[in-house]
């Protein structure tokens, strides 16, 4: 390539374990990939490494380009996950209303678990001698109850210095009708303190119900710091090998935006890696003309799955970070913030199998993770794992995993099963190892349903789009199991996420609440909220580069509800019905919302506005259609090898055709079943499916007659 | 009646090749899911603050014998016990074979639900093929069933409101317009209690349709054949679990507020192999000046959620449970209360069980068993705000709990119920008032090896014109027990502007501040045994003041 004009853009995906590189040409379609180990103590050192191994130790160099060829570079991480989980945040402090400095530990009150006494519950972010309260107080409508003191505020200063605090976070009740106080609490502090970071509640999640204000701001505060030294540190390695545009992040909701915007609200940067992995869904249901899909990313530990409609991923105001107990709902932080949904699951490769107290087979959420790891991995590990199962029901062969870079003992995942679990359950160990697959199958299958039925949606009209390591060995079961169309994985299964970043678009979500009742809203006020929070998006847009001559995309949202009910229902409201500020058509939005997710809806009653939202988007990266096919060779691929491997539907064993992926070719089909071995995973398919490789190189397994597990 | 126990048909499990222990795993797995999205649809379709946040409901799936067989994860534990036996009495005035699809029947009936009127319970028939095969059952606490604005002072169960006995009030879908109506105009918030009525009959859709898929995937036969080994399985369960324990009388006597006067309870925990008798005989009287009598149902379900946390936690909540255990109170007593006395404010009752099992218990289980916890008080706010609308508002804060071996106790949480404080700023959206503090009560904790969890100071002031308040404090005068050695954690106080408080309703003027101050959790093990490390940090946070380390702790520890 000689061309020298901007156009290739580089992802660089930081997760526990591996960063991910991709380079994409958006014109070819043609993508190369690397894959390193991250360094946790300088994650930037990591990226040097990989750029090097990319580039032939020359940025650029191995494509014969420079630089200036690369129009954009796209960065996610979980280290901002994972900083919070393993508590290595900064001292970070909290600043509250007088009255109120222990929200955050004194939290909802609820127990997550209602039998366990020793149960665990996570620690705040900034313990009590940390938490402050300063004399201010605003009524629910945002007018001044009690001035602020700034006396007290410059005094504070002083504490905060001898504390050697390197973080605050202000949250004042009810700023988001009226920053005022937190304003001027930030404007004494950067004062008394210059250099000082700090998150006030009214720009990092101006919305309503204090404890989840609270922890969200606090936890912006608590990884500012980090995050702010590392994205220097990045931009600095993208410097030195001659890329001088802005870096660029995916943040949580699935847009990208600049490192500066992220700098000021890092906690918009949690779970970027895992969101990734649906954009990269998403940018290859629009090439394959897939409007609709369900995600499944099923790794060590956890399994994530999340849902595509119309192209679009569903998205959540609300996360909760680092579960304390098994992945049980309430035991971790909850974090506000315009999120892409993914449900988590403790099932992945590593998750334990054993005998309960009734004599069932349960399986997870304990997980031998990496270290010990599941027997087979012969690195000290007993206990029978979801990887020893599918290594003795076939799905797994032990001198391919990572490519035959490491060897698995079978007979080790064999007496694991038999000791664990054949001889608690006195049955066979195939029936057990059976067992497990089946169980940790329905554990997600039981989650999917849920998630996809709370969205009003059917499982029999959607593909499953699998990715992760361990993903494409369940995803045929699951997919069976709920009626669906069939599996799709993706080439280059291993580092999906990364393709995600070098599709995604320029985008920012924002939230203000404002509650009244939308029969007696005052229009002009509301509509001041949403102005407010275009200028807000717009400038973001503009920062990451989107330019003056480009139509961004503004669509907006309202939370509603009935008058006096507890919960919201996220609406949509389209720019007709808002520029006509017609309050009706937004109240049969609302009705209509709330009757296909709950069955039922009182239209009689009024229905009240609690938080205003908006997604304000650049034009899409990717032309459709851009990204060049593959030749089509239809035929059958050779066979590389055949074992015995167990079908649930069958209830045995049969012998299997193996393949090897990089000989599966665009237009080869052929009949499962199947094993489909790559480097970084194995694809499954099971006799009901029929198997093709479509033009852009993604594995197809349609399931034709869909059949339900039984 | 004096005695509650539950029987069911034994089901030989061995035999049972179709339903092995992983298959069973499966479908076990699937109802409680099924459960858990009727919780969703529940919870978020609510109207009242009392179930959306405070979270005071519960559904629970029936099968064909109305036995409870698999409930949502979080909802409130008690009413799992009482709804299965409540569904079987008004299954006696509504036969299963006179019930057609789109059916709900309900009742409110203390001596039938959960032993007070406000707490609303409703099942639905689930039909498949012309038959039932299931039923859905959901309980909830509305926000007001007219009766007498105080908490406590009832003489009888007429002042405290409506009662409907069985009844349908949906009949083949349609909904019955005139009981409809009576709730309505015997309410004094029917947009809250309508509201939440339709929440728990919505949610049954949920269930509904995840019990046609079931069969559509499983067959009837196996939602069956999974009942009988849900409930087999969960009683060995929790045979062995007593069988574990030594035979013998294991006696314990607590005290607590009770109204106007102290309320002595007296256990007797009996094993007999591997069944238990908890035998309440010697417990006082029941009472006719005060709204805390306990009906039977409410002291089994109550003690039930006891035995339950210290010797099968992990077994998913299901009537099988139960069998094992007999619940023994005298008719008459405060513990069995006769028709129809006062019941309103049973909790105040109910709520204390678990520390005389808990106690008894201790010396077999000391790591299963907590000490006492602050738990919760009741508050409604309502009058007319500023144009003339009225509000009700309820606020419903929580006390630390109490310590277990090995662990301090949290500060401000739920036990043994389970909900959440509506938020503040929520709180004063929909009325107005202005809470001028809600932190951590220092001092609170109750000392020990491991330190109570700390209760809570609230203060609130109207913003403008006067707010009509009924308080239900508790543990002012009985602190939450301490276990092994542990102290009882610090007393609720209730104060307006510095004075006591009434126990009566009373109106909170503009200016004037109500100061609650809610019970930390009692200790665990002798606090002497406190790692220093533990009792600097408390020190340093201001958990636990110089002072009072010296006083209950013996030890001074240096300034930092």
């Amino acid at each position: 390539m000689t061309d020298m004009t901007r156009t290739l853009r580089l992802g660089f995906d930081i997760g526990g374990t591996f960063t991910d590189f991709v380079l994409l040409d958006p014109e070819s379609g043609r993508q190369t990939i690397a894959k390193c180990l991250t360094t946790p103590h300088d994650p930037a050192e990591g990226v040097r490494q990989g750029l090097s191994e990319l580039f032939g130790g020359e940025l650029f160099c191995g494509l014969d380009v420079d630089a200036d060829a690369l129009e954009i570079a796209v960065h996610a991480t979980t280290l901002i996950t994972n900083a919070l989980i393993e508590r290595r945040g900064a001292r970070a402090a909290l600043i509250a209303t007088k009255g109120f400095r222990d929200t955050v530990e004194m939290a909802t009150e609820l127990r997550y678990d209602n039998y366990d006494v020793q149960m665990e519950m996570p620690t705040p972010l900034a313990e009590r001698d940390l938490r402050f309260d300063v004399t201010e107080r605003l009524d629910r409508d945002g007018n001044v109850l009690v001035p602020l003191d700034e006396d007290e505020v410059r005094a504070l200063a002083r504490r905060l210095v001898a504390e050697k605090v390197e973080a605050v976070a202000i949250v004042y009740l009810h700023s988001f009708r009226n920053p005022v106080h937190e304003r001027r609490t930030a404007d004494i502090l950067r004062e008394e303190i210059p250099g000082l970071l700090i998150s006030c509640s009214s720009t990092v999640s101006p919305e309503i119900r204090e404890y989840e204000r609270s922890t969200t701001t606090l936890a912006n505060a608590y990884v500012q710091p980090i995050v702010s030294h590392y994205l220097d540190a990045t931009t600095q390695t993208l410097r030195e090998r001659g890329y001088v545009r802005p870096l660029h992040i995916m943040v949580s909701s699935g847009g990208v935006s600049s490192a500066e915007t992220v700098k000021q609200l890092p906690i918009r940067m949690l779970e970027s890696g895992p969101t990734a992995g649906v954009l990269a869904a998403i940018e290859y249901g629009r090439r394959m003309g897939m409007p609709n899909l369900v995600t499944f990313d099923m790794g060590g530990t956890t399994a994530k799955i999340g849902l595509v409609i119309n192209h679009e991923a569903k998205k959540s105001n609300v996360f909760e970070v680092g579960r304390v107990s098994r992945f049980q709902k309430g035991s971790g932080l909850p974090i506000r913030i315009p999120v892409v949904e993914l449900i988590e699951i403790g099932a992945g490769g590593g998750s334990i199998a054993q005998a309960d107290g009734l004599g069932l087979l349960a399986v997870g959420p304990r997980s031998a993770g990496s270290a010990p790891g599941p027997a087979c991995y012969g690195r000290g590990g007993t206990a029978p794992t979801v990887t020893d199962a599918n290594l003795v029901l076939g799905y797994l062969n032990p001198d391919n995993f990572l490519g035959g870079d490491m060897k698995l003992d079978a007979g080790a995942a064999w007496s694991a099963v038999e000791t664990g679990l054949s001889q608690p359950l006195g049955l066979g160990v195939e029936r057990c190892a059976e067992g497990v697959f089946r169980v940790v199958n329905e554990n997600m299958l039981a989650a999917c349903k849920v998630h996809i039925a709370e969205r009003g949606e059917d499982p029999r009209n959607f593909y499953l789009f699998s990715f992760g390591g361990a993903g494409p060995v369940h995803a045929y079961e699951l997919a069976r199991a709920l009626g669906m169309k069939g599996v799709v994985v993706p080439p280059g299964a291993g580092a999906a996420s990364a393709y995600g970043l070098v599709a995604s678009s320029v985008a920012f979500d924002l939230a203000r609440s404002h509650v009244t009742s939308l029969d007696k809203a005052d229009w002009p006020r509301v509509t001041a909220v949403y102005e407010d929070m275009r200028e807000e998006g717009l400038a973001i847009l503009r920062e990451a580069g989107v330019g003056a001559g480009e139509t961004p995309i503004i669509r907006r949202f309202m939370d509603l509800r009935h008058l006096g009910q507890g919960r919201e229902v996220a609406v949509e409201i389209d720019e007709a019905t808002f520029a006509t500020g017609d309050l009706e058509g937004m109240s049969q939005a609302f009705y209509a919302a709330h009757r296909l997710r709950y069955g039922h809806a009182h239209d009689h009653l009024p229905v009240e506005l609690i938080t205003c939202r908006m997604t304000v988007s650049g034009p899409s990266v990717l032309q459709s259609g851009a990204a060049a096919t593959q030749a089509v060779a239809p035929g059958v691929p050779e066979v590389k090898g055949r074992r015995p491997v167990f079908f649930p539907e069958l209830g045995r064993y049969v012998e299997t055709a193996i393949y090897d992926r990089g000989q599966l070719a665009p237009g080869m089909s052929f009949a499962g079943p199947a094993v489909i071995e790559e480097r970084e995973c194995t694809i499954v398919a099971g006799p009901s499916a029929s198997v093709r490789i479509d033009p852009l190189g993604a594995i197809f397994l349609d399931l034709n007659t869909p059949k339900r597990m039984s | 009646m004096t005695t509650i126990q539950v029987e069911y048909p034994e089901v030989d499990v061995g035999k049972n090749r179709a339903l092995d222990p992983i298959h069973l795993q499966i479908l076990w797995n699937r109802l409680i899911s099924i459960m858990d999205e009727a919780d969703i649809a529940l919870l978020h379709s609510a109207f009242s603050t009392i179930v959306a946040d405070s979270r005071d409901y519960a559904v629970i799936l029936l099968d064909r014998h109305a036995r409870s067989i698999a409930q949502a994860q979080i909802c409130v534990p008690a009413f799992t016990c009482s709804l299965p036996s409540a569904a079987r009495t008004m299954l006696q005035d509504f036969p299963p074979d006179s019930l057609k699809p789109g059916d709900v029947l309900f009742t409110n009936d203390p001596w039938i639900c959960h032993g007070h009127l406000p707490d609303f319970y409703v099942i639905k028939p689930i039909f498949h093929g012309g038959e039932i095969v299931a039923y859905f059952a959901a309980a909830a606490h509305v926000s007001d069933v007219g009766g007498r604005m105080d908490e406590l002072m009832a003489r009888d169960v007429y002042e405290e409101g409506i009662r409907l006995p069985p009844c349908k009030i949906y009949e083949a879908g349609v909904a019955n317009r005139p009981v409809m109506n009576i709730i309505a105009a015997n309410t004094r918030h029917p947009r809250l209690v309508l509201g939440d009525l339709g929440a728990m009959t919505g949610a049954a859709t949920v269930v509904e349709e995840g019990i046609a898929q079931f069969i559509g995937d499983y067959g009837a036969a196996a939602l069956d054949e999974v009942a009988d080994q849900i409930l087999t399985r969960s009683a060995r369960a929790m045979h062995d679990a007593i069988a574990a324990l030594p035979d013998g009388d294991y006696p314990y006597e607590i005290e607590c507020d009770g109204f106007r006067k102290p309320t002595r309870i007296k256990l007797n925990l009996k094993v007999r192999g591997d069944a238990m008798i908890l035998d309440y005989t010697g417990s006082d009287d029941q009472r006719a000046d005060a709204s805390i009598n306990c009906v039977l149902n409410v002291t089994h379900a109550h003690s039930m959620f006891a035995v339950k946390c210290a010797l099968v936690p992990t077994v998913p909540n299901n009537e099988g449970l139960f069998g094992p255990v007999t619940t023994v109170a005298p008719e008459g007593s405060i513990l069995n209360a006769r028709f129809p006395a006062p019941v309103r404010a049973r909790s105040m009752t109910s709520f204390h069980l678990h520390n005389a099992i808990f106690g008894a218990l201790r010396p077999f289980v000391p790591d299963r068993v907590q000490a006492g916890s602050g738990s919760f008080w009741w508050m409604t706010c309502s009058g007319r705000d500023a144009a003339n609308e009225p509000f009700s508002v309820h606020v419903l804060p929580n006390g630390g709990t109490g310590a277990v071996m090995g662990k301090d106790g949290f500060p401000t949480m739920a036990f043994p119920g389970n909900g959440s404080l509506t938020p503040i700023e929520i709180i004063e959206n929909r009325a107005p008032l202005v809470v001028t503090e809600r932190s951590m009560a220092p001092d609170s904790g109750g000392a020990g090896e491991f330190r109570g969890g700390l209760g809570q100071i609230i203060r609130v002031r109207t913003l403008r014109g006067p707010a009509n308040l009924t308080l239900r404090p508790d543990k002012v005068f009985f602190p939450p027990p301490g276990l092994d050695g542990g102290l009882p954690g610090g007393k609720g106080e209730f104060m307006i502007d510095g004075e006591q408080a009434p126990f009566e309703p009373f109106t909170l003027q503009e200016g004037q501040e109500l100061t609650l101050k809610l019970p930390g959790g009692g200790g665990y093990g002798d606090p002497a045994r406190r790692d220093p490390a533990a009792l600097a940090a408390d020190i340093r946070k201001g958990f636990v003041s110089r002072a009072k380390a010296a006083e209950l702790y013996g030890v001074v520890p240096e300034a930092e």
